[in-house]
């Protein structure tokens, strides 16, 4: 990329030689109006709204250099007709005219025959107020029109393109903006065009229409009202909404989005700019699936079980129940007795404080994120320690770039991953898509690997094996290169090859790919995620081995189930750590642990935070029956709630403002954008209202003290928002107990900012830091040209985020080669099969419940390969019966070409086939049997 | 002028030329034969060259410096012959096929060795149903003697030539809609650069030559470039196939030199054989809709490339229309608009909205009489809106005849005008005084 000098109106400006006349242009402050092209699209130059007068400098054909005029300057020769700036790439001495009459007739001219099909109708259509059409009209448009025939181009109006976008034919001006968006970034061919002349129009080519889980990009980046999403059609106008900035939390990627609020009701979603993160995209989950922001039936009051019922109650009531009832068995049976779970949706101000009041007030680790499951992820220490670096941005990434997909399946597990992704292939970046079956992404993949299942430790070693042939010199401060070297010993790679059913040759491929990398990410997903560090941590040696830790643009990126899902990790909502992966003496229970321990009466209380393992773990029910007194703190009154002593109502994603940390451990904010339901409260209030009331009780009581610590809190001046204070506190257990602090945080913000102070890596992040952009432009709707350059997300001048730097960045970190034991889960002749759990971004999860969304969860279905279903008799759409050594399952037959043989894929999360009731732990054998109709 | 021997429309010289047995007795397949067994593939893009062959498609673009274009080394390549024949006015592809199929198969399969390439196509319009069997049979023919398949004639070419059939569209005669329409996409022009010779079908370097031009390639390689550059002019050497059509006695296809007059062309007894009912000539469209027109005191214009430029319109693809004073300038714009909006492929907004709204006015001059003295004004700006800001030349061309029409005849407009005002019409759709006019000029 060579820089170049072109002249614009007069202006001089030095641009990339890549660029194409627009963009070039606005550089030098200049718009040229567009409607066909967009900055993230190839560009057609269809609409022809950008024609300008090009020139050239004369050449000279002898000297091959300019000719000059009498002054000395180069005479410049002009293009006779105008030329699209679109389409046409900048050259060194170029000079580009855009304000002649010859341009503006030209303008003037198109927007003239644009309107002369339009129908107008401005008053009631969803873009109006934030439209291109509308924009450029004022700007370049003519003013008025001399058609005079009641002649618009007619077409049936409303016309669902999908069931999500609804298509306005005769509003379309034909960019083909959306079929691009679907063709190249989204790789979902799924629109296209019918007919021709005034008559062409887009159609959706797929069964079922508009298949494809970016849909809503496409009504952002129209340019006039012909996509509207049926999730916003005529629910207010542009104009009226508030935009507040906020993150959609339904998976690892944590889109920056705005929420458009109009009466403190959420009318839509849509993205909110952040390059580091979602570009200008988010998914379809991300725009529809976040009416369970004004659910039906939230909870608005506290509730207190009496006589049998749940009834309403003052927090003072709840408060004094809770403190009450978990103070007596804390006194009784001590902390251990106790136990608190909480989702990983919820901010780091709610987790932080729900593991010291854990920790310090009721002197407990039993602590988790998860419910127990059987197969669910094991917690994610190694995407901490070797995790991208600080500074990581995918979309500066291309050539030098080598991706290895692990395990993973991103479209389903985190959506925007797939556009990132393919995003470093199309500017030149290497992708290895490694898995047992295949996914959408191995259309965009340079290598497919597709390993048997359960072979995928063998798979690490001899990628290992091959990679640390080549490695001349082990990085500094590693440890356990002995033991992996022992261990790369015994790995044959033609015995892997043979295992694993891919060629040596690929294995060596994928190798070099890796080799070559200056930049190497590795993304991990569910496969690799419910079998924990004892696979993850042989990613993380391919990356050891590179060098490639601590730095921007390489490390691990895993496809953690949640929003929040890292920060949960980071403030220690676990059994095993404290708050920044700090050890602890004497770790607590598993959320798997916990429900043999209520059974058997050593676990009498616990504290629910937004979980619910009732749906998603029916055996948690007869356990947390089995306790002495329950709180569940959620949103509505789920069916654990439904089992709760006390409920307290707790807030979602726009209720509270707060900080949550993605995949890349990015830390963002997201904004106060509604009022709470009545009594309800913010989580983290609700969770230092517990602890207050439970000093309150101790002080009462006058406990008899074993312990006593004093400690000065905010003394190390990091955070302005920390609270200097004494405080001395009591507990009753041994059990490893953290510094004590104050309960009386007013603002959110002093909770961040004791985050900041006491959670390394943190140290910095307040809501203060977060809030500055690089941007200065004004936070909101936009009313800059960005507008019909970029379509209608947001431009984000509330906080891209800060990243908290991976464990492997800290100063003295060391990095651990010793190969984690093999896990495996042998196959046996009464169960031959492994069973593959796919995650599939639409399942049935309660946050998906009101929204569009709710349709497009499939029916379940059980796929097998088609030898093992020839082999076995069964035909597709036959009944089969899934055994495993927990229990059977039915379902429909699906036979799949190219799913490996020897499993059996079954989406999880479906209530009609509940999977997880056959689980067994990480990969679960069956048998398959067909059932007589 | 007439030619004692035919270089394209063969089957005046031999009769039943399309029999295959017939065409490889007279010299049939002897050019190709003698290129696969004794020239390299250059030597035929040099002797193409070096007779001055053009392009018979519409831009008369040289032939041997297309298929110089190519890039060096990268393969395959494709060869498209294009029979897309949709240009009002245009029927000469047809007639060859229906009367000398085995010289395009021949020439088809010699240019395709001349570029390397191993795969042809013959893209054929829509309607060209019995065209399209006589070419299968043809090819099917050529299969059997040898001509066409793996290792021809045992020099170890390979060349394979498909027939494939369009849906109907003007716009798939352009080079680059052809090929989206010839990979199963929607009929639609690409951006160019990346032209076609580097980036076609398919994304490779391919050659795209017309009917006409391809059956020119077996002769020149047969009989040489000197015999060859003694028909045509210095640089529109050879003959051309003129169609010939509108009121002219004789209308019909008729294969002549580059240089005839349209006088000799028109008037000569062999050829048009004059005017219908003797009537003066008043428009001529002298290479199909997309040529500006041509009046009476263009008669004496030669009929090659450069002559015809000289004169104010283009040769494009040979079909030479012609009208007598009974037809109105505003009809007939009208007339060849509406066919430019018809075939409008929509892609790009000055061809879409600016044929229709041109249709609209003209319908309400030529049809409706309602013509409106600012309508005048209207027309011009729509055509400047258009004009050199279209995506493709379908919408270029559609200026040509409202641009036409209005330099040529601006007093034809008025009158429609002055009529309408007369009439008492208020220019207003459906809401006239009176009835519409519709007879024009007397028949
Ligand atoms: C709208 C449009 C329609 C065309 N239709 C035809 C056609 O039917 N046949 C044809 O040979 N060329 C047609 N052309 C010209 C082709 O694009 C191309 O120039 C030609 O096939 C090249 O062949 P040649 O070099 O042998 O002339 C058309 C061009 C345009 C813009
Ligand atoms: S629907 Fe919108 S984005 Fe798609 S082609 Fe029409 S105007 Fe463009
Ligand atoms: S990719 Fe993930 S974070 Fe982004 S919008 Fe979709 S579900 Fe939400
Ligand atoms: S000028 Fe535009 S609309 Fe017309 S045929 Fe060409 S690309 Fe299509
Ligand atoms: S043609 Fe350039 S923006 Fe549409």
């Amino acid at each position: 990329m060579a820089e170049i000098i072109i002249t614009v109106d007069g202006v001089q400006i030095t641009v990339p030689d890549t660029m194409n006349v627009v963009d070039a242009a606005r550089l030098a402050a200049t718009q040229i109006p567009v409607f066909c092209y967009h900055p993230r699209l190839p560009a057609v130059g269809m609409c022809r709204m950008c024609m300008v007068a090009i020139g050239m400098p004369r050449i000279d054909r002898d000297t091959r250099q300019p000719m000059l005029n009498e002054h000395g300057k180069p005479i410049i020769q002009m293009f006779p007709k105008l030329q699209p700036a679109c389409t046409t790439r900048v050259a060194d001495g170029m000079v580009v005219i855009t304000n002649s009459e010859e341009v503006k007739f030209a303008q003037n001219g198109v927007l003239e025959f644009l309107l002369t099909s339009h129908p107008l109708d401005c008053p009631v259509c969803d873009k109006g107020g934030e439209c291109p059409l509308q924009n450029l009209t004022m700007e370049w448009g003519p003013g008025n029109s001399r058609f005079d025939y009641s002649d618009k181009v007619h077409f049936e109006k409303p016309y669902k393109l999908g069931d999500l976008i609804n298509l306005d034919r005769e509003r379309c001006i034909l960019c083909s903006r959306c079929v691009r968006f679907q063709d190249d970034l989204a790789d979902d061919s799924v629109l296209g065009f019918d007919q021709r002349g005034r008559k062409w129009h887009i159609i959706s080519k797929s069964d079922p229409p508009f298949d494809s889980k970016f849909s809503g990009n496409t009504t952002d980046i129209c340019p006039v009202g012909a996509l509207t999403t049926s999730d916003f059609r005529f629910r207010a106008r542009a104009w009226e909404l508030t935009s507040v900035p906020s993150l959609c939390n339904h998976c690892a990627v944590g889109c920056n989005t705005t929420l458009d609020m109009r009466h403190n009701q959420l009318q839509r979603v849509m993205p909110r700019d952040n390059a580091a993160v979602n570009d200008i995209w988010i998914c379809d989950k991300g725009r529809f699936g976040h009416r369970f922001i004004e659910r039906e039936h939230r909870l608005t009051t506290p509730l207190v079980r009496r006589d049998g019922q749940l009834q309403p109650a003052t927090w003072d009531e709840a408060l004094d129940v809770i403190a009450t009832n978990l103070r007596a068995i804390q006194a009784a049976a001590g902390g251990a007795a106790l136990a608190g779970l909480a989702g990983e949706h919820l901010a780091n101000e709610d987790l932080f404080l729900f593991q010291r009041l854990f920790r310090e007030v009721l002197g407990s680790n039993n602590l988790d994120t998860r419910t127990g499951v059987p197969g669910e992820y094991a917690l994610d220490d190694v995407g901490y320690q070797y995790g991208v670096g600080v500074g990581t941005n995918l979309m500066d990434l291309g050539k030098g770039t080598a991706v290895l997909v692990f395990g993973a399946d991103p479209e389903e597990e985190a959506p925007l991953y797939m556009l990132r992704l393919r995003q470093i292939v199309t500017q030149g970046g290497s992708l290895i898509v490694a898995n047992p079956r295949p996914t959408k992404l191995d259309r965009s993949a340079t290598q497919t690997l597709h390993y048997r299942p359960d072979s995928e430790r063998e798979v690490l070693l001899a990628l290992l094996k091959l990679v640390s042939a080549e490695t001349k010199q082990i990085p500094q401060r590693t440890t356990g290169g002995a033991e992996l070297k022992g261990t790369l010993e015994q790995t044959k790679l033609d015995a892997v090859a043979k295992l694993s059913g891919l060629e040596q040759a690929a294995l060596a491929q994928a190798a070099q790919t890796i080799l070559a990398a200056e930049h190497l990410l590795i993304v991990y997903g569910a496969d690799v995620l419910v079998h924990g560090a004892s696979l993850s941590a042989l990613l993380a040696n391919l990356l050891i081995l590179r060098g490639k830790v601590g730095l921007a643009n390489s490390g691990l990126i895993p496809l953690l189930a949640r929003g929040n899902s890292r920060g949960a990790l980071d403030m220690g909502v676990r059994p095993d750590k404290a708050a920044g992966y700090a050890p602890l003496k004497q770790a607590g229970l598993t959320a798997r642990e916990m429900w043999p321990a209520a059974l058997a009466g050593k676990l009498r209380g616990m504290y629910l935070m937004g979980s619910d393992p009732v749906a998603s773990y029916a055996p948690a029910r007869a356990a947390l029956d089995a306790l002495a007194f329950l709180v569940v703190q959620d949103t509505t009154l789920t069916a654990t709630a439904q089992l709760a002593d006390v409920v307290l109502p707790g807030t979602n994603v726009a209720e509270y403002d707060a900080t949550y940390t993605n995949a890349e451990r990015r830390v963002q904010r997201a904004r106060l954008a509604r009022k709470v339901y009545d009594a309800s409260k913010p989580n983290w209030e609700i969770v230092q209202a517990v602890a207050q009331a439970l000093q309150g009780e101790l002080v009462l009581a006058g406990a008899a003290s074993s312990t006593t610590v004093t400690r000065t809190v905010g003394g190390n001046g990091k955070s302005g928002d920390g609270v200097q204070g004494k405080l001395t506190l009591t507990t009753s257990t041994a059990s490893p107990v953290a510094a004590q602090e104050s309960w009386d945080y007013i603002t959110v913000g002093e909770v961040a900012a004791d985050i900041a102070d006491l959670v390394p890596g943190y140290a910095g992040i307040t809501h203060t830091a977060l809030a500055q952009t690089a941007q200065t432009k004004e936070w909101g709707r936009q009313a800059n040209e960005d507008y019909f350059y970029d379509g209608t997300s947001y431009t984000n001048a509330e906080g891209v985020g800060l990243q908290v730097p991976a464990g492997a960045e800290l100063p003295k970190a060391t990095f651990d080669l010793t190969p984690p034991p093999a896990t495996k889960v042998p196959a046996s002749s009464t169960y031959p099969f492994a069973l593959l759990v796919q995650t599939l971004a639409y399942r049935n999860d309660p946050f998906l419940h009101d929204s569009l969304l709710q349709s497009h969860i499939p029916a379940g279905y059980i796929a097998l390969n088609t030898a093992d279903a020839a082999q076995l008799g069964i035909a597709a759409g036959a009944q089969v019966q899934l055994t495993s050594a927990a229990g059977s399952l039915r379902g429909t037959a699906r036979v799949v070409p190219d799913l490996p043989a020897g499993c059996v894929l079954v989406p999880g999360g479906l209530v009609d086939l509940p999977v997880a009731t056959i689980q067994t732990g990480a990969l679960t054998r069956v048998a398959v049997s067909s059932v007589a109709e | 002028m007439a030619l004692t021997e035919h270089v394209i429309m063969r089957e005046l010289d031999v009769p039943n030329i399309a029999d295959f047995n017939v065409y490889l007795q007279h010299d049939g397949y002897v050019a190709y034969r003698k290129a696969l067994t004794e020239m390299k593939p250059n030597e035929i893009v040099q002797i193409v060259s070096d007779a001055g062959l053009r392009g018979r498609g519409g831009a008369g673009f040289p032939t041997g410096r297309k298929w110089s274009f190519l890039p060096r080394g990268v393969y395959p390549r494709y060869l498209l012959c294009n029979c897309d024949e949709s240009e009002p006015g245009t029927f000469n592809n047809h007639q060859i096929i229906d009367l000398n199929p085995h010289q395009l198969i021949e020439g088809v399969a010699l240019s395709a060795f001349a570029i390397e390439a191993e795969v042809a196509y013959i893209y054929c319009r829509g309607e060209f149903a019995t065209a399209v069997n006589t070419l299968e049979h043809a090819i099917e023919q050529a299969y059997a003697a040898g001509f066409l398949g793996k290792n021809i004639l045992g020099t170890g070419v390979n060349i394979d030539m498909y027939v494939h059939r369009g849906a109907g569209a003007y716009i798939c005669g352009e080079e680059t809609a052809l090929m989206e329409s010839l990979e199963g996409k929607i009929g639609q022009p690409r951006n160019k650069p990346p032209f076609p010779a580097v980036e076609g079908l398919y994304r490779k370097p391919t050659i795209i030559n017309n009917v006409e031009t391809l059956a020119n390639v077996p002769p020149i390689v047969l009989k040489g470039v000197d015999w060859y550059r003694s028909y045509g002019t210095q640089q529109s050497p050879g003959t051309k196939v003129f169609s010939l059509s509108g009121h002219v006695n004789r209308p019909g296809n008729y294969e002549l030199p580059f240089g005839v007059t349209l006088r000799e062309l028109i008037y000569s007894p062999e050829y048009g054989g004059g005017m219908h009912g003797d009537r003066p000539v008043k428009i001529i469209i002298p290479g199909g809709a997309s040529a500006p027109w041509l009046i009476d005191k263009h008669l004496d214009t030669p009929l090659d490339y450069e002559s015809v430029a000289a004169a104010g319109s283009m040769l494009g693809s040979g079909a030479v229309m012609v009208m007598n004073d009974t037809v109105s300038a505003p009809h007939l714009a009208y007339k060849m608009d509406e066919f430019f909006k018809h075939e409008s492929c929509g892609k790009c907004t000055p061809c879409r909205e600016g044929t229709h709204w041109l249709v609209k006015v003209l319908h309400r001059f030529a049809e409706e009489g309602h013509g409106r003295a600012e309508d005048i004004p209207v027309l011009h700006s729509i055509y400047r809106q258009m004009q050199g800001n279209c995506f493709c030349l379908l919408g270029e061309s559609a200026v040509m005849p409202i641009k036409s029409a209005l330099a040529l005849f601006p007093e034809e407009f008025e009158a429609y005008v002055a009529r309408a005002a007369s009439n008492g019409h208020d220019g207003q759709n459906g809401s006239a005084k009176g009835k519409p006019v519709i007879a024009l000029q007397q028949r």
